[in-house]
C-alpha cells in the first residue's frame, strides 16, 4: 500500500513538473533596452563640477511613449542639460537623446528621488530643457539647474596647468503652469509675495510667520511653496 | 485515485483546446472563408495563427490574428489554384503545443469534383464536441423563408445563461452542405523551447548559422528594417543556438521587411533564414477513402457556379478594414541628423563620389584601386572616424559600399549625415549616412546569404462581410453566408437583421459563446430557403 501512495505521489510530481515546464515564461529578448544616444566627449577640465551629482547615480528614464527603464546609472549634466547614462557593456558614457525622453529620476544616496522633466520653454534661448520639479501640482515649482563657465582669477589645477575659468552654478526657479507657461520666481520673502495680490500677500506673511519658515535657501522655498499649495492661496500668475 | 486525476486532466485538457468555427464546411477555390476561434483562457500568447492546409499537411495559406478576450476571429481567401479535396483547418498559437483542426471540402471552380479518384477524410479522430443550448429562443426565423426576403431575428437568452458567459457571442447565418458534416479535433506538436511568445504583435524569428559549416552562430549582430516615412531599425545579437527574434507590435496587413546578419568581426560568412510556418506534416491524423454523396455532389457544382458568377458581377464577399499602422518614430533611430542634404538644389552630379566631394561636408567617399571607402567627420573630436560610418539606404544599413557607386544626384531626395558617434543599445556607430532615394524601393538593397527581404504578413486586418442592401436588384444575390457577427455583445435579447439570397437551399444560423469556465456552448437552427 505504501508503495502504491508512492508510486501515486511521482506520477502526480512529475506530471505537476510537466505542466510546469509547458508554462514556463518566454524569453524576451526583443524589448531589452535599446536606448538610443551619442558619445560623451568629456567637457573642459576647470574647478567647479559641469554634473549635478560627483558620480553616476542610480536613476530610471521614461520615454515619451511612456516606457520606462529602471535601474541605469544615470548622471546630469547641468553644464549641457544633458542626461548621460553609463552602459556597463561596452564601457561607454552615453548622451541619451533628450527628444525620446519624458524625463527621468534620479535616486540619490540620502534616499531622495529627484524628478527631471523634459519641457518646452519659451522665454529667453527657447527650446526643451530638463526641469527638476520641486513640487508638483496646479502650478510646479521647478528648478532649471545650470552651470555656466565663467572667468574668474587665474589658479593652478591639479595638474599645475594655469586656468581662468571655473563652472558656476546659475541655478533658476519657475512657477509653471500647463496653460499659463512659466512665471520667474527667485530665493527671496519679496520674489514670493509678489506672485500674490495685496490680499493675498497678508495671508501668505500670515502663513509664513505662523509655520516659522524663512525663505533663505531652496528648501525654504519648497517648504513655503507646498503651504501655499496647500492652503490654496491664489496667484496673480 | 489514478482513474480520479486521469479523468479531471482530461477534462481539463478538453477545455484546454482551441474552438474553431467556420462560416460553412464546403467551399469553392476563389471564395473567401470566414473563421472564428475561442482561445483557451491559460493562452499566454496574444496572437492565434489560423492555417489552411492540404491532406499532406503543406500550408496553402495562413493568417495570424489578435486575440482580443480570448477570441479571434478573421477570414482566409481560397485560391484558385487549389484542386477539389479534403482540406484541414488549423489553428494554432507560437507557443502553445496543442493544435486544434477542422475538416474542410474544397471544389475547384473549374474542375469540380473529379470523378475519378478516392477522396479522403480524417479518420481515426477524436472528435470535439461543444456545449448544446436548447434553452435559447429565437423568435422570427421560420423553417422556411423565401429568397431574398428580409428579416429580423431576436435571440432570447435565458438570464444564468447571459450572466455565465465571457466576452462577445459569435452568430451567423450560412449555407448547409447536405451529406458533409464537418469534424473538428486536437493534435498535439513539438516546440522548439517554446522560443518566442506573440503578445502585441507577429514575431519575426530565425537562425544565424555559419555558411560553410551549418553550425549556428553566437553573437552575430541581426539588423531588422522597416521602411517607412522614418524607417523602423531594431537588433538582435544571437545566442549559443543562433536564434533571432523580433516582435512587430501591431503592425497589420503585409509589410516589407529586411532581415540581415552578419559577424561584427567580419571574421565569419554567415547565412540567416527566418522561421516560416510551411508545414504540419507531423501533426496530422490518418485518412481513410470516402465516398461522396450525390447530394454533396450537387450541392459542390452549384457552389463553384454561384462563385463565378459572383466573380462575374463583381460582387466582393468581404470588405477589409483599412490596416492600422503604428506609430511612427518621432525622429530616426540614428538620432536628428546634423547635416540634411537636397542634392537637387544643385547641379547635377554622376555619381556619388562627386557629390560626397562636392556636396557633403564631412563626408569621404572615394574608391582607390575600385576598393570603395567610407570616412565621415567626428564634430566632437575634430577628426574622421577610423570605421566606416552605418550607411542607410531608404532606412535599410548596407555593409557593401560599392552599392552607393554609381549613385548619382538625380536619383537621391535627400542625404542625412550624423557626425557623431551613435549608440542604439549595445550597438555603436561611428557616424551615420543615410541617403534617401526618389524611387524609395530600397532595389540597391542586393539580397544574399546574409540578407533577406521579404513581405512579411503581420496581424490580418478585420473584414466585414457584404450585406445585401450592396447588390442592385438587377444583379443576382448569390451570397452563401447571409450574416458573419462574430463580436455580438451578450444580452438577453439580441436583435439582428439579414436578408436572404437567391440561392435556394439549407441554411442554419449558428450563435455561440465561451462560458467564464471555458468552455464552450452553441445552438443551431436550421432554416430552408425556397
Amino acid at each position: 500500500m505504501a508503495n502504491n501512495t508512492f508510486y501515486i505521489i511521482t506520477l502526480f510530481a512529475l506530471l505537476a513538473a510537466t505542466s510546469l515546464t509547458a508554462q514556463e515564461a518566454v524569453p524576451k529578448n526583443w524589448d531589452s533596452e535599446k536606448i538610443k544616444g551619442s558619445q560623451l566627449i568629456p567637457y573642459p577640465s576647470y574647478t567647479g563640477n559641469p554634473y549635478l551629482t560627483e558620480k553616476f547615480v542610480s536613476g530610471e528614464i521614461e520615454f515619451t511613449d511612456g516606457t520606462k527603464i529602471e535601474n541605469l546609472f544615470l548622471r546630469y549634466s547641468t553644464y549641457r542639460d544633458e542626461i548621460i547614462y553609463f552602459n556597463s557593456a561596452i564601457s561607454a558614457q552615453i548622451i541619451i537623446d533628450k527628444i525620446s525622453l519624458k524625463g527621468f529620476k534620479l535616486f540619490t544616496k540620502e534616499g531622495a528621488n529627484r524628478i527631471f522633466r523634459n519641457q518646452y520653454y519659451n522665454g529667453f534661448l527657447p527650446g526643451n530643457r530638463f526641469f527638476e520639479v520641486l513640487n508638483d501640482g496646479d502650478i510646479a515649482l521647478l528648478a532649471y539647474r545650470t552651470v555656466v563657465l565663467q572667468y574668474c582669477s587665474v589658479y593652478n589645477n591639479e595638474a599645475g596647468v594655469l586656468k581662468n575659468m571655473e563652472y558656476q552654478q546659475n541655478f533658476n526657479y519657475y512657477l509653471y503652469n500647463s496653460k499659463k507657461g512659466y512665471e520667474t520666481i527667485r530665493i527671496g520673502k519679496n520674489s514670493l509675495l509678489s506672485k500674490f495680490d495685496k490680499s493675498n500677500q497678508k495671508l501668505v506673511k500670515k502663513l509664513l510667520r505662523n509655520n516659522k519658515i524663512a525663505i533663505r535657501d531652496e528648501s525654504g522655498l519648497i517648504e513655503a511653496w507646498k503651504l501655499i499649495q496647500i492652503n490654496r492661496i491664489p496667484t496673480n500668475f | 485515485m489514478l482513474i480520479l486525476f486521469v479523468a479531471i486532466t482530461g477534462k481539463s485538457q478538453e477545455k484546454n483546446h482551441f474552438s474553431l468555427f467556420t462560416d460553412r464546411d464546403l467551399y469553392a477555390s476563389g471564395e473567401t472563408m470566414l473563421i472564428k476561434v475561442y482561445v483557451p483562457a491559460d493562452e499566454p500568447s496574444g496572437i492565434v495563427n489560423i492555417d489552411l492546409l492540404n491532406t499532406k499537411g503543406r500550408i496553402i495559406s495562413g493568417i495570424s490574428k489578435k486575440i482580443t478576450g480570448h477570441q479571434a476571429d478573421g477570414y482566409i481567401y481560397i485560391p484558385d489554384s487549389l484542386s477539389s479535396g479534403s482540406y484541414l483547418l488549423c489553428t494554432s498559437t507560437k507557443i502553445n503545443s496543442s493544435l486544434t483542426f477542422k475538416e474542410l471540402y474544397i471544389t475547384n471552380r473549374f474542375t469540380g469534383i473529379p470523378e475519378v479518384g478516392t477522396p479522403v477524410r480524417a479518420s481515426k479522430i477524436k472528435p470535439l464536441k461543444n456545449r448544446l443550448i436548447d434553452d435559447l429562443q429565437i423568435e422570427g426565423l421560420d423553417k422556411s423563408v423565401k429568397a431574398r426576403e428580409k428579416l429580423e431575428v431576436s435571440l432570447n437568452l435565458p438570464k444564468d445563461i447571459v450572466a455565465q458567459i465571457e466576452g462577445n457571442l459569435f452568430v451567423s447565418v450560412s449555407e448547409v452542405t447536405p451529406g458533409y458534416n464537418s469534424q473538428s479535433f486536437q493534435s498535439t506538436i513539438h516546440r522548439d523551447n517554446f522560443k518566442s511568445a506573440e503578445k502585441e504583435g507577429v514575431v519575426l524569428d530565425g537562425y544565424l548559422k555559419d555558411l560553410k559549416t551549418g553550425i549556428p552562430f553566437k553573437n552575430g549582430v541581426v539588423y531588422l528594417s522597416i521602411p517607412d516615412s522614418i524607417p523602423r531599425f531594431d537588433f538582435y545579437i544571437t545566442g549559443d543556438d543562433g536564434y533571432f527574434n523580433f516582435q512587430l507590435d501591431n503592425y497589420y496587413g503585409k509589410i516589407p521587411v529586411v532581415v540581415q546578419g552578419f559577424d561584427n568581426e567580419d571574421k565569419h560568412l554567415l547565412k540567416i533564414s527566418v522561421n516560416r510556418r510551411d508545414s504540419l506534416k507531423n501533426c496530422l491524423p490518418d485518412f481513410e477513402s470516402w465516398e461522396i454523396s450525390p447530394a454533396f455532389r450537387t450541392s459542390a457544382e452549384e457552389s463553384k457556379d454561384a462563385v463565378t458568377f459572383r466573380k462575374i458581377f463583381n460582387q466582393p464577399e468581404v470588405a477589409v478594414q483599412p490596416a492600422m499602422k503604428p506609430g511612427t518614430d518621432r525622429y530616426p533611430f540614428f538620432g536628428v541628423p546634423n547635416i540634411v542634404v537636397d542634392p537637387q538644389l544643385f547641379i547635377n552630379l554622376p555619381d556619388f563620389t562627386e557629390i560626397s566631394r562636392e556636396l557633403l561636408t564631412g563626408v569621404k567617399y572615394r574608391a582607390y584601386n575600385r576598393i570603395p571607402s567610407l570616412q565621415i567627420f567626428n564634430s566632437a573630436q575634430r577628426t574622421y572616424f577610423n570605421d566606416s560610418p552605418l550607411l542607410l539606404i531608404d532606412g535599410i544599413p548596407v555593409r557593401d559600399l560599392s552599392v552607393i557607386k554609381d549613385l548619382g544626384s538625380k536619383e537621391i531626395a535627400k542625404i542625412e549625415i550624423s557626425m557623431n558617434e551613435r549608440y542604439y543599445g549595445n550597438l555603436k556607430f561611428p557616424g551615420v549616412l543615410a541617403i534617401h532615394t526618389k524611387k524609395a524601393d530600397y532595389s540597391r538593397v542586393l539580397v544574399s546569404d546574409e540578407v533577406v527581404k521579404l513581405n512579411f504578413d503581420c496581424i490580418q486586418p478585420d473584414v466585414t462581410l457584404t450585406t445585401l442592401s450592396e447588390h442592385p436588384l438587377n444583379e443576382p444575390d448569390l451570397r452563401k453566408v447571409l450574416l458573419w457577427n462574430p463580436s455580438v455583445k451578450p444580452g438577453q435579447t439580441i436583435k439582428f437583421n439579414f436578408g436572404t439570397s437567391d440561392l435556394v437551399g439549407n441554411y442554419k444560423l449558428v450563435i455561440c459563446g465561451a462560458d467564464k469556465d471555458g468552455s464552450i456552448f452553441y445552438k443551431e437552427h436550421l432554416f430552408e430557403v425556397n
